[in-house]
């Protein structure tokens, strides 16, 4: 699909501003009201979820011509899907898909911008979206006895991430997810330093045709492992895998699953129990992409029917973020002894975004930093003494937030815990 | 565009360079048009920059240069609805959304003192977290909670709750020609307590039960008054979206949804329950209403209105009833009790047996947050008409009479058939009425023209012809000057105060009435 | 000045005055504004005759001055600024036009008074909200456009209230009907249609009724207005509560207010109590102030048609936990008055002579608007103003009345006084003046300014007095209509 099989479903935005903010109904006081950071930060409505999608029609309708501004406002945005649910709450409608495929238009019409170039090449060289540099002679799973799956058959791939495998203070996370994926006595295996990017963040800034190349890479590397299963611990590569890869249909039978979906089954099980106590206030992190933004794709085809009312044939069900990964996260905080979880204002499927996503981080770190410290003032008037996250991304955004504050909050990912309090 | 360089830079001093813009693909962005009364284009017409204050000096700053340039300005919070809308070139849009502040909310005086950008949703939260509700516009809680901003600030609430135009205490304007004029108490004392004074009360050329549309300056604060609310602090809402509901009813409330056989048992009916002073909201929603708000999607609307359809046996009321003790709320329910036995009422089954769906339609009811539903998800935009404010049995009658023209769009097919049965509303325990018809269809031109000349045309003959008053949705001049001689000339005095307080015409007034001889 | 004839010509001769002892009576009030004798006083008898009046005089240059209830007049507002005025004296025109009990709403003509209105449409089971003891001559069109506080703070909505349209003749000489009134169509087509004149505001984006409000007649004359109604009550049950301690009872009002519990609603101090009620019983005026409390709250808790018992039953239940949480006894006697007794005194106009003049004569009040927090401190003010000033602190009458639906509070000092002594009115002018400074300067809201202090109160505000002049070039250009009063 394009830009222009949305210009419907763009033309139905009737301005409400609802996409501005979390689903009315949560609205619990003045603050922590807002769910669009672009649109909180620069305060223009182009930044919103309805502003982008008239500029949208303008482009179809070649009222616009693509400009350096318009790639300034496209490109300073999450695309945390915040926007989408919010007027999903009410309206029968994409949004996010159409502000994805303005993206895409851009980069088929040429218009990019320096920063992802570089990543585009660097992804186009050796299959990786974040380079590993100068710690390339080491790797985090230095010391693991695992499998190779590139080379032996596994049941379960674990998919460690370029974000993690990339950035030394994030590998802790994967050791930690590896760790407790061997001591449940998982058939396991990694690509280790054949591991190639899921691409998914390339697709949304907009490299479709770079995305779609190396889905199938993978999905061929993945076939020959014979694995059923992927686990992974990076929410970007969980929405990859089970979203995009099914979505443009690379995903087959495999069973994608993130680590706090593959823990929180242990744990009910009884594989898997934390016992030892961990006495921590915590208050958690929904990432986009585990959560609005990873719930399954909806194969559909069909059209509109004609008529004064949008009915589809066949009748078409909207993906509205009611189907991420919400509770297991939580189940597995909820497991540790000790611990206490307490809840911000905005969570879930309207949770506040990170700051990293979108190519914000490398587009725009400034905002990814403001959009970040917003979020830990969240969670700081919980009284929490720690944010918990299950996505590297969130975590790096959130470490890298926390520079030159005056503030005692913790930032760990789920699986650390888990791991602390199970091995 | 006609704003030369010096002009850009002198409003960007007052505001800064990140809050100013000329560039196309953000004016393009303003330019996009509202799902209200859709369809005639796609773009409004193009304007020459939008500003963002963050306070009212700059406000005035802004208006004052704008005198200045002889460039025309206009202002919205939200920004939702035509009335936005610029007129062309030569005008900068103010967009309201840095000014958000909650200023005071007063428990023991019971007002609360808003900016235009805090919306509906957030004044509301906040009140209820200290026993405290605000009525908001029906539109929907994000909106403005500043009582001038709507067109006319009627909402759910206004059973026990009145509107905007009665709501208003102390404002804060700054006037067409940038003077700040603080009415009532607060600009004799600082305080907000008042609108209205010393003397004559300003309050009576800001608005009348409609705004100015933006056409007559920047209203930058507002005093609301407020009201005492009984429920929780905190209302138990679960679910992921679209499926909130809470988890039980508050005690002490109830919602009921009712159909009569006819408008005159309907009538009997709100009569009755106002007098009584039993209901906290009390709303003529239809069948389709009702559907749509409980509806998530547009399938599941259809198969809810032609199921709710059968059972009603015409015009139908919402109501929600609260007590402010648990005798309240026995006595308030056996009244309604007897009210319904008397005028004939059906409860709509299955509407609202099942707690969960009751549970969800009273919270979003209470707080507004399902209007975009009900409006607009069928086709993403709504035209029809907006009566005025007189009483419930005028208004309902001018409703459902153009109700009827509704009808033969439908069979023309050109607008959505939900029936032509429109909504009223009563209010201030049944003082008051309104009624609006709601009209939804998948925007294209011709159904707009259908809509804007031969619906309106008909529905303003019909007022005119018939006595029902200057509706809600006359703006303009046309409009003004074609209702004014019927109407002691109010188009003239109208004009008149436009002309007294923007002698410049600087305040863009399209959607109001201009200065023109 | 316009030749007699040309005015018999309009009025009838026998409603065109010319006589020196009827002029002087017009030329001052009980207020300290300065005596100035009208040219003439004319009375019409209907609003066409309003209409030619006020036509003739702009082309004149004639200042009229509106009139509608019958003396002692106390603000100054119908008392000449100028000299050669007229006054339209429109007492005479006492038609009651149109009763809606469904819509509960009443129109009425400006000489119309408390008693003949409230008889009226006692019949068809309404009420008006009232003041509090208005005088038995006291127009109730006057009344309304003076946004006298009533005595219900329930059914108080907006400070407007219940005054609905208005039909006024502006000082242009047009003829304007405002709110729902405007139009389509005439009075009686709009009842056929099942119009009301019941919404004030409007026509569309401008209420002129709130400009006309408040405006002591400077902005056109008002030939008749209509105002909403209550419902009379099926039971009533009325409670005092007296108490030394002013806050208290202010925190009862707040939640008797908030919860809609209550009906007539207002508090007294002990002399004003006393000085109502020493007429209407056989205890004098100083016997029943000896036992008064200093604050006395007075509320009326009111069913209708629908269980009125069980209403009534479950008001004084949840009215009883609500005193006990407080801290707060309702009584229904207090030193000797039955709760019963007031409610059906205030229910009414006031007895002659008017309760204010009972004590010394003459009365001076000062009044404002205000909220609950600061009242303490502003009685405080006034009893240190009065006792700076000589005044005997136990003779000031006190009366707040909350408004709005609580929103806010009249509060308004009575200074009685000798008005035949002119050493006495002096020393109360001044007082009033000086207490008025202080107050302003407290913060209180003199949203009705009369007599010598208008100007100081308007001068406060001067974006406000700016506007208020553009708003009187349009109503007024000629400056006829009252001219001198406010800032106009």
């Amino acid at each position: 699909m394009g830009l222009a099989d949305y210009q419907q479903d763009m033309e139905t935005c009737c301005r409400c501003s609802a996409c501005k903010f979390i689903p009315l109904e949560n609205v619990r006081g003045l603050n922590n009201v807002n769910v669009c950071p672009s649109i909180a930060r620069y305060n223009f409505h182009a930044y919103s979820g309805g502003g982008r999608l008239g500029i949208g029609v303008a482009l179809l309708e070649k009222e616009l011509d693509y400009s350096d501004k318009l790639l300034e406002v496209v490109y300073n945005c999450q695309m945390c899907g915040a926007c989408d649910i919010s007027c999903k709450y009410a309206m029968d409608m994409e949004v996010f898909e159409p502000i994805s495929e303005i993206r895409i238009s851009c980069v088929e019409n040429g218009l990019t911008v320096p920063v992802f170039e570089k990543m585009m090449a660097g992804f186009r060289r050796n299959g990786r979206l974040v380079q590993p540099g100068r710690i390339q002679e080491k790797s985090w799973f230095q010391g693991f006895q695992v499998k190779d799956y590139t080379r032996q058959k596994v049941d379960v791939i674990f998919h460690a991430g370029c974000r993690i495998s990339g950035d030394e203070s994030l590998w802790k996370v994967a050791q930690a997810n590896l760790a407790l994926l061997q001591k449940v006595g998982i058939d396991i295996g990694i690509a280790g330093a054949e591991e190639r990017c899921c691409g998914g963040r390339a697709y949304y800034l907009g490299y479709k045709t770079d995305f779609l190349k190396q889905a199938e890479h993978n999905m061929k590397q993945f076939a020959r492992s014979g694995a059923r299963t992927l686990v992974t611990g990076c929410a970007e590569c969980y929405q990859a895998f089970k979203v995009l890869y099914d979505r443009f249909g690379f995903k087959g039978n495999l069973e994608v699953l993130h680590t706090t979906e593959f823990f929180a089954r242990l744990v009910r099980e009884g594989k898997l129990a934390p016992s030892k106590k961990i006495n921590l206030k915590v208050t958690y992190h929904d990432p986009c992409y585990l959560g609005r933004i990873g719930e399954p794709w909806i194969h559909w085809k069909g059209k509109q029917i004609p008529g004064q009312i949008r009915l589809f044939d066949p009748p078409r069900e909207f993906r509205r973020g009611s189907y991420g990964v919400y509770v297991p996260p939580r189940e597995l905080l909820l497991s540790i002894p000790g611990l206490t979880l307490t809840e911000m204002d905005r969570t879930r499927e309207y949770a506040w975004c990170c700051g990293a996503g979108g190519g914000v981080k490398e587009y725009n770190p400034q905002f990814a930093v403001w959009t970040a410290r917003e979020r830990l003032k969240e969670a700081e008037t919980t009284g929490a003494e720690a944010l918990v996250t299950a996505c590297p991304g969130c975590e790096k955004s959130f470490h890298d937030a926390l520079q030159g504050q005056k503030t005692a909050l913790q930032i760990y990912d789920v699986a650390e815990l888990i791991a602390k309090a199970s091995l | 565009m006609t704003i030369k360089k010096e002009q850009y830079a002198a409003f960007e001093d007052i505001v800064g360079p990140e809050n100013i813009s000329a560039d196309p693909v953000i004016l393009y962005s303003y330019a996009w048009r509202s799902g209200l009364l859709a369809g005639a284009t796609k773009f409004t017409p193009r304007f020459e920059a939008i500003v963002l204050p963050a306070s009212t000096l700059e406000v005035q700053a802004i208006v004052r240069l704008c005198n200045k340039f002889k460039l025309q300005f206009k202002a919205s919070s939200t920004g939702w609805g035509i009335f936005n809308d610029t007129s062309g070139p030569g005008v900068i849009r103010l967009d309201l959304r840095r000014m958000n502040r909650i200023l005071e909310i007063n428990e023991k005086n019971m007002y609360a003192v808003v900016e235009p950008y805090v919306i509906g949703a957030q004044l509301q939260a906040e009140l209820m977290k200290r026993g405290l509700n605000c009525n908001m516009c029906g539109a929907g809680s994000n909106c403005s909670a500043l009582p001038i901003a709507a067109h006319q600030g009627i909402g759910h609430l206004s059973q026990s709750g009145s509107y905007g135009e009665r709501n208003q205490l102390a404002l804060e304007w700054v006037t067409p020609d940038g003077e700040i004029v603080r009415l009532g108490s607060l600009g004799s004392s600082d305080e907000w307590f008042c609108g209205d004074g010393p003397g004559p009360s300003l309050r009576g050329i800001v608005r009348g039960n409609v705004v100015p549309l933006g056409g007559l300056g920047v209203f930058t604060r507002a005093a609301a008054k407020i009201y005492h609310w009984p429920g929780p602090a905190r209302f138990p809402i679960e679910g992921v979206s679209p499926r909130y509901a809470p988890s039980h009813i508050p005690e002490n409330f109830s919602i009921g949804f009712y159909s009569f056989s006819s408008m005159d048992s309907l009538d009997e009916a709100q009569r009755l329950i106002g007098e009584s002073e039993i209901a906290l909201e009390l709303m003529g929603f239809n069948a389709a209403m009702a559907s749509a708000n409980i509806a998530t999607s547009n399938e599941e609307d259809v198969k809810l209105f032609r199921e709710f359809s059968q059972y009603v046996q015409g015009p139908c009321i919402m109501i929600i009833m609260a007590g402010n003790s648990a005798r309240d709320f026995e006595y308030k329910t056996k009244v309604l009790a007897q009210i319904i036995d008397r005028t004939g009422g059906k409860a709509i089954p299955r509407l609202l047996d099942d707690p969960k769906v009751a549970g969800g339609c009273l919270w979003r009811w209470l707080r507004s947050c399902a209007s975009i539903r009900e409006v607009f998800r069928v086709s993403g935009c709504f035209g029809g008409e907006v009566g005025q404010t007189d009483s419930f049995r005028l208004m309902a009658d001018y409703i459902f009479k153009t109700g009827q023209v509704k009808g033969d769009l439908i069979k023309r097919g050109i607008v959505y058939n939900d029936g032509f049965s429109p909504f009223t509303q009563s209010f201030e325990h049944g003082h008051y009425g309104h009624g609006e018809l709601l009209i939804r269809y998948m925007p294209n031109p011709g159904t707009f023209r259908v809509l804007a000349q031969e619906f309106l045309v008909q529905a303003n003959e019909t007022a005119i012809r018939d006595h029902f008053g200057v509706p809600g949705h006359v703006f303009g001049d046309a409009s003004h000057d074609m209702y004014g001689p019927h109407c002691s000339n109010y188009h003239l005095w109208l004009r008149r105060i436009k002309k007294a307080f923007d002698p410049n015409g600087a305040s863009e007034a399209s959607h109001y009435i201009t200065n023109k001889e | 000045m316009i030749k007699k004839a040309k005015l018999a010509e309009i009025v009838g001769i026998g409603n065109v005055i010319f006589e020196e002892p009827v002029l002087k009576e017009y030329s001052k009030d009980m207020s300290f504004a300065h005596p100035i004798k009208p040219a003439c006083v004319l009375k019409p008898n209907n609003a066409e005759e309003v209409s030619r009046i006020v036509n003739l005089a702009r082309e004149t240059l004639t200042p009229l001055v509106p009139v509608s209830s019958g003396p002692p007049h106390f603000r100054g507002d119908v008392v000449p600024g100028i000299g050669g005025a007229v006054v339209v004296d429109l007492s005479d025109m006492k038609r009651i036009i149109h009763i809606d009990r469904k819509n509960r709403v009443v129109m009425f003509e400006p000489g119309v008074n408390f008693g003949e209105l409230a008889s009226a449409i006692a019949e068809k089971g309404l009420r008006l909200n009232m003041p509090l003891l208005p005088r038995r001559s006291k127009s109730v069109v006057g009344s309304l456009l003076e946004r006298e506080p009533v005595l219900m703070p329930k059914y108080h909505w907006d400070i407007s209230d219940p005054l609905a349209c208005t039909e006024v003749i502006f000082g242009t000489g047009e003829k304007f009907r405002t709110g729902a009134a405007a139009g389509s169509g005439t009075l009686e087509e709009q009842w056929a249609a099942g119009g009301a004149q019941k919404e004030a505001a409007g026509p569309s984006a401008s209420s002129w009724y709130r400009l006309i409000q408040g405006s002591q007649g400077t902005m056109g004359i008002v030939t008749w207005a209509s105002a909403r109604c209550e419902l009379m009550p099926s039971l009533e049950e009325p409670f005092f509560v007296g108490s030394p301690h002013l806050e208290k009872i202010l925190e009862a009002v707040h939640w008797l207010i908030r919860l809609r519990l209550v009906n007539e609603c207002l508090i007294l101090n002990n002399t004003n109590l006393a000085l109502i009620m020493a007429a209407h019983g056989s205890q004098k005026y100083s016997q029943i102030k000896e036992d008064l409390p200093p604050w006395v709250l007075f509320f009326n808790i009111a069913a209708y048609d629908f269980l009125p018992e069980e209403r009534i039953k479950g008001q004084n239940e949840d009215m009883l936990e609500l005193a006990q949480r407080l801290g707060i006894d309702p009584v229904k006697v207090l030193s000797g008055i039955t709760a019963d007794g007031f409610l059906k005194v205030v229910q009414h106009p006031s007895d002659e002579p008017y309760w204010k003049l009972r004590y010394k004569g003459g009365c001076q009040d000062i009044f404002f608007l205000t909220i609950f927090d600061k009242l303490p401190d502003m009685v405080k003010t006034m009893y240190a103003a009065a006792g700076a000033a000589g005044y005997p602190g136990p003779d000031l009458g006190i009366y707040l009345q909350p408004i709005v639906q609580g929103v806010n509070c009249h509060c308004e000092f009575n200074l009685f006084y000798n008005y035949q002594d002119p050493a006495e009115a002096t020393r109360i002018r001044d007082l009033s003046i000086s207490a008025t400074w202080k107050l302003l300067s407290q913060g209180a809201f003199f949203s009705r300014p009369y007599g010598e202090c208008a100007s100081l109160i308007m001068n406060r505000d001067a974006a406000t007095l700016a506007a208020l002049k553009k708003v009187k070039a349009l109503a007024d250009p000629l400056n006829i209509m009252n001219p001198g009063k406010l800032c106009f």
